[in-house]
C-alpha cells in the first residue's frame, strides 16, 4: 500500500519517540518525587509502585498517541512538509505542544479554575508552535541540532520500553485480578 | 382431643387473615424490637464535618437542627460525645474499627487503617448473614471502605448520586491502588495533574460539563466534594438514598457517609440567608498552633456553614419522613453521628489543625433503638470508638476482644464518668513509627487535658474544665494539681503504651 511507504523508518520513528517519552514521563516522574515523600508516610513501597505502574502504563498510551498523531500529519500532508523532515519537525512540534501542555497543567491547578484566556488563545498558540516548527526545522543548524538531541535521547527508548511493557502487564493484572 | 371441623377451620382461617391485616397498618415502631429471633437492621448515617457545637439540638444559638431535634425525641443523645479523630482518614477509621488513631494509624490525610488490622472492621464483624451495604461520599473515607472491600457486599462508589464526576479510579475497580493513582495523582486537582494529555482533556471536559448543567437552586454553584471532580445537588444525594434504603434487604447493616455539611458551604438558595441575626459567637484568642484567619471572615464562614447544616437537617429530615411513612425502618437502629467537627474560632478555618478544640472534636450521636418512643439524655463522655462494640452487642453479634471501646450508655453500657476518652491527631508522623509530632485531648468527668508533642522545644499541656468553661476559654494548667497530676500520668502511659505498636 503507497500509504505505508508515508510512514518513515524505525529509527526516525525511535528518535521522535524518545523525545515525547522524555517529556510524557518525565513529567509524571517530577510529580512522582514530588509527591512521593507523603506517599512514604502511609504506603508500603508495594503500594507506592502499584501506583507508578498505572501511572507508566497511563503514559505509555500517551506517548503512543501523541506519536500516532504525528504519523497521522506525516501520512496526511504532503512528502516535503512532514515525511522528508519528519524527526527535526516531528521533535519541534512534539517539544512545544507538550510544553505548551505543561504550561497548561500549571495554570489549570484545579478543574473549577477554567483558564478562559489560555483556552480561548489556544488557536493563536497552535498557529505559533506550527509556526516555530516550521521554522526551526528549515534552518540547518537547528534541524540538525534536534536531529542529534533526538537520536542521543532514544537511549532513554531502552529504560522506558521495558519499564512500559512491566508498568502495562502488572496494570492489567491488578485490574483484573 | 377435639377434631377440628370446617367450621373451626374457616374461623383459625379468618382470625388469621384478621391478624394478618390488622399488622399490615400498624405502625412499624409499634412493633419493632417485639420478634428476638429476628436481626435487627443498622442504619448508620455519618455527616461529614458536622460539629455538634454548631447544632440547636446540642443548645446552639441558631436553630440549625429542627429535623434532628424532631428525631431526638425518639432516640438516645449523647451530649458529651467525641470523635476520636479530628480529619475524616482516623474519624472515619474510628467509627469502623472501633479503634483509635493511635492503633489503627489512619492519621495521614488520604491515610488507610494499617494493613494487619485491616480485617478488624464492622462489617466483618456484622457476617454474612447481613446484607452490608457502604457508600463514602467522601473519597478519603471511600479509602478505607476499599480496604474492607471482602467484607462489604456492596460498595455504592463517591460519585453515586451526583451530577457530574470525572472520577476514574472508582470506574475502574475502586481498588486503593487504582484510586492513588488516577484520582490522587495523575488527575489530581489542586496540583498539577502527573498526566499531561489525558488530564487536560479531562478537565475541559469536566468543566464543559459543569457549565452545562442546571444548577438555579444553588446560587453560589454546585457543591462539590473537595478537590474531587464530583458535583452534587442535595436533594439528589438524599433521593439517591432514600431509593437505596429501599431496595435494602433485610437484616442489613448500611454505613451511609454523607459529604455536607463539609466545607465548601454551599447550602442551596432556600437556605442561603436563613439566619439574618447579627450574633456573633464569644470571640477566642489565635492559637501559636493555629493559623490567623480573620474573625470577620470567620464569622462570615460560620453563617454559610450553619445554612448548610440547616440545608443538611431538612434533607435528613425529608428522608426519614419518606422512610418512616413507607414503614421501611421497623426493627432498625438508627445512628446519627459525625466523623469530626468543624472549627471557626481561633484564627483557624475547617479541620485539618493541630488543634483539638471541642468544635473540631465533639460531633452528634444520636442513636434510635428499636421500637424507642421516648428520648434518653446520655451527659457521660462517650467516644467514637464506642459505636463499634454498642452495635455489635445490640444486634447479638460477637464484640472482640480487641475492642478498645465500651459499649455505649443506653446501648448495653452504664453513664460512666470517670472513664477516659481519647482524641488524637498525628498526620505529620509516619503511619508505621512512633509519633512523635502530635496532639492528643484525653476527657475524663469534666476535664479535658490536651497534650501538645513535638510542635515546640517543650511539650505542652492545656487543662479545661468544661462544665464551668464551655468555650475553652480558661486555661487550668496547672492550676489544679491534683487533677492535672492524675490525668497528666493517665494520657502519658496511654500514649507510651499506642506507640509500642508501630507496623503497618
Amino acid at each position: 500500500l503507497a500509504i505505508f511507504s508515508r510512514i518513515p523508518r524505525w529509527e526516525k520513528i525511535a528518535s521522535v519517540y524518545a523525545v515525547i517519552v522524555l517529556m510524557i514521563y518525565g513529567w509524571t516522574i517530577l510529580w512522582f518525587f514530588w509527591k512521593l515523600p507523603s506517599w512514604l508516610y502511609f504506603l508500603t513501597v508495594w503500594e507506592i509502585l502499584s501506583a507508578l505502574s498505572f501511572s507508566l502504563a497511563t503514559n505509555f498510551v500517551e506517548s503512543l498517541l501523541v506519536l500516532s498523531a504525528l504519523l497521522l500529519a506525516c501520512i496526511i500532508l504532503p512528502r516535503k512538509w512532514f515525511y522528508d523532515v519528519f524527526v527535526a519537525r516531528g521533535c519541534a512540534l512534539a517539544i512545544s505542544s507538550l510544553g505548551y501542555m505543561m504550561l497548561l497543567a500549571n495554570q489549570f491547578q484545579l478543574k473549577m479554575d477554567y483558564p478562559g484566556v489560555w483556552l480561548a488563545w489556544t488557536p493563536a498558540v497552535l498557529a505559533i508552535i506550527v509556526l516555530i516548527s516550521v521554522i526551526v526545522s528549515s534552518v540547518p543548524f537547528m534541524r540538525k541540532a534536534l536531529e542529534a538531541l533526538a537520536d542521543r535521547l532514544t537511549v532513554f527508548l531502552f529504560i522506558s520500553l521495558p519499564l512500559s511493557v512491566f508498568a502495562v502487564i502488572s496494570a492489567a493484572f491488578q485490574l483484573l485480578s | 382431643m377435639r377434631e377440628i371441623n370446617r367450621r373451626d377451620f374457616l374461623k383459625l382461617a379468618s382470625m388469621g387473615a384478621g391478624a394478618a391485616a390488622i399488622t399490615r397498618f400498624i405502625p412499624g415502631t409499634w412493633l419493632s424490637g417485639q420478634s428476638e429471633s429476628v436481626l435487627p437492621n443498622v442504619l448508620i448515617f455519618v455527616f461529614d464535618a458536622m460539629s455538634a457545637r454548631n447544632l440547636s439540638l446540642y443548645g446552639y444559638h441558631r436553630h440549625t437542627t429542627p429535623n434532628l431535634e424532631r428525631f431526638a425525641e425518639r432516640a438516645i443523645v449523647y451530649h458529651q460525645h467525641r470523635s476520636a479523630g479530628n480529619f475524616t482518614s482516623p474519624g472515619t477509621a474510628s467509627l469502623l474499627t472501633g479503634m483509635y488513631p493511635w492503633t489503627h494509624r489512619a492519621i495521614n490525610q488520604a491515610g488507610l487503617v494499617a494493613r494487619r488490622l485491616q480485617d478488624r472492621n464492622i462489617f466483618r464483624l456484622f457476617g454474612r448473614e447481613y446484607h452490608r451495604l457502604a457508600y463514602a461520599q467522601n473519597v478519603w473515607a471511600d479509602f478505607i471502605l476499599g480496604q474492607f472491600k471482602a467484607e462489604i457486599d456492596r460498595i455504592l462508589p463517591p460519585h453515586a448520586f451526583s451530577l457530574v464526576d470525572s472520577m476514574i479510579g472508582a470506574r475502574l475497580g475502586g481498588s486503593p491502588a487504582v484510586y492513588r493513582a488516577f484520582d490522587e495523582f495523575l488527575f489530581k486537582d489542586g496540583t498539577p495533574p502527573a498526566s499531561l494529555v489525558f488530564s487536560l482533556v479531562d478537565r475541559v471536559q469536566t468543566h464543559r460539563r459543569v457549565a452545562r448543567t442546571p444548577s438555579k437552586d444553588y446560587y453560589e454553584g454546585l457543591p462539590r466534594v473537595g478537590d474531587y471532580p464530583i458535583f452534587f445537588k442535595l436533594r439528589d444525594v438524599y433521593d439517591g438514598l432514600i431509593e437505596t434504603i429501599e431496595a435494602l434487604t433485610a437484616p442489613y447493616l448500611a454505613y451511609l457517609h454523607l459529604w455536607s455539611p463539609h466545607d465548601p458551604y454551599k447550602p442551596s438558595n432556600v437556605f442561603i440567608g436563613v439566619f439574618t441575626d447579627h450574633w456573633r459567637p464569644a470571640i477566642k484568642p489565635n492559637h501559636r498552633l493555629g493559623t490567623d484567619i480573620p474573625n470577620g471572615r470567620l464569622i462570615g464562614k460560620r453563617k454559610n456553614y450553619d445554612e448548610l447544616i440547616a440545608n443538611v437537617d431538612a434533607e435528613f429530615g425529608r428522608l426519614m419522613d419518606e422512610l418512616v411513612g413507607k414503614g421501611l425502618l421497623q426493627n432498625t437502629y438508627i445512628v446519627v453521628t459525625s466523623d469530626h467537627g468543624e472549627l471557626l474560632e481561633r484564627g483557624v478555618e475547617g479541620h485539618i489543625t493541630p488543634l483539638l478544640y471541642e468544635p473540631v472534636t465533639q460531633v452528634p450521636l444520636l442513636i434510635s433503638t428499636l421500637g424507642q418512643q421516648k428520648r434518653q439524655d446520655v451527659h457521660s463522655p462517650t467516644n467514637s470508638i464506642q459505636l463499634l462494640p454498642s452495635l455489635l452487642h445490640a444486634a447479638g453479634r460477637t464484640v472482640p476482644e480487641w475492642s478498645a471501646g465500651e459499649y455505649l450508655p443506653g446501648m448495653g453500657g452504664e453513664e460512666d464518668y470517670e472513664r477516659s476518652t481519647f482524641a488524637v491527631e498525628a498526620k505529620d508522623n509516619r503511619a508505621y513509627s512512633p509519633l512523635k509530632k502530635a496532639t492528643v485531648a484525653m476527657y475524663k468527668g469534666t476535664y479535658k487535658l490536651i497534650y501538645y508533642i513535638g510542635y515546640e522545644k517543650e511539650d505542652a499541656f492545656e487543662l479545661y474544665d468544661l462544665e464551668n468553661d464551655y468555650e475553652e476559654l480558661t486555661d487550668l494548667y496547672p492550676a489544679r494539681p491534683a487533677v492535672l497530676k492524675s490525668m497528666q500520668a493517665e494520657l502519658l502511659e496511654a500514649f507510651e503504651t499506642a506507640n509500642k505498636m508501630t507496623t503497618l
